[in-house]
């Protein structure tokens, strides 16, 4: 059992300590998808997400990473509150936001492209080439069949490399 | 480099130490969650205790009234004037127990 599974355990028995630990060791990872997906909801977003994990502790059964269960619970709270916020102008609402990255015109060129996809087709692509998600674990955490997961995959793929090469 | 190796280091961030005021932030709002849920625990016992013990005065209540000789004049029981005392405290308890503000403690 590895160490988020003991801390998970852990939290689930009400321990909010081992909870804290699960937060300092992931959000990053959470706000940086939801960053890229969300763009300036981003923390209210990451922070509903723990406050769900915390409240669902007792659901993760340990049978995958820890990281893909708070991505599954971080993209619901994405499309529910792209949801509730209506139909406007989802490219603007959810524009990525840069990142501090060691070469801005990298970080232009990967926010242009970003911009570009549709909310699938990014979370797909931020999870499978950012996050280091496997297919399956892609899948999972947007609940979605691996085939169809992995159509949005090259389809996004095929738009960024079309739009980096642009 | 391949295409996918292209595109995932364009997407690599540098590692970065936590963010202990997100973690912190966190952090009060995960004893928050743990405060609400203890006093809604303690709400839920609190009204289930008054509600076995006031379904209990009135099975009292209901079996003496049933017991009682038809001809018993009971302002004439040695301690009339205490029972009336005892039910009119008790009446104003309830009264203050079940009125709608007491509900919110």
């Amino acid at each position: 059992m590895d160490q988020d599974s003991v801390l998970a355990r852990e939290a689930a028995a009400g321990d909010a300590a081992a909870f804290t630990a699960l937060v300092r060791a992931h959000e990053a990872a959470v706000r940086r998808f939801l960053r890229r997906l969300a763009g300036e909801a981003a923390d209210d977003l990451a922070q509903e997400t723990f406050l769900r994990a915390w409240r669902m502790a007792g659901h993760y059964r340990g049978d995958g990473r820890y990281r893909a269960w708070l991505m599954r619970i971080a993209w619901t709270q994405f499309l529910g509150a792209h949801r509730a916020g209506g139909r406007r102008d989802a490219r603007e609402a959810a524009a990525p936001q840069p990142e501090r990255r060691r070469d801005p015109d990298a970080a232009i060129d990967l926010e242009r492209a970003l911009a570009g996809l549709g909310e699938r087709e990014r979370a797909a692509a931020l999870l499978c080439f950012g996050e280091g998600c496997s297919h399956a674990e892609a899948a999972g955490i947007m609940e979605l069949p691996l085939g169809t997961l992995k159509s949005i995959v090259a389809r996004a793929r095929a738009a960024l490399v079309e739009t980096l090469e642009a | 480099m391949n295409e996918d190796e292209r595109i995932a280091a364009l997407f690599a961030s540098p590692e970065r130490a936590p963010d202990e005021a997100f973690v912190a932030r966190i952090g009060r709002a995960v004893r928050a969650e743990q405060r609400l849920a203890a006093a809604r625990r303690t709400a839920w016992r609190r009204f289930t205790v008054e509600c076995a013990a006031s379904a209990a005065i009135v099975t009292a209540f209901d079996l003496v009234w049933r017991l009682a000789p038809a001809e018993l004049d009971l302002t004439q029981l040695p301690a009339a004037p205490a029972a009336a005392a005892a039910v009119l405290v008790l009446a104003l308890w309830f009264a203050v127990e079940l009125r709608p503000a007491a509900t919110g403690r």
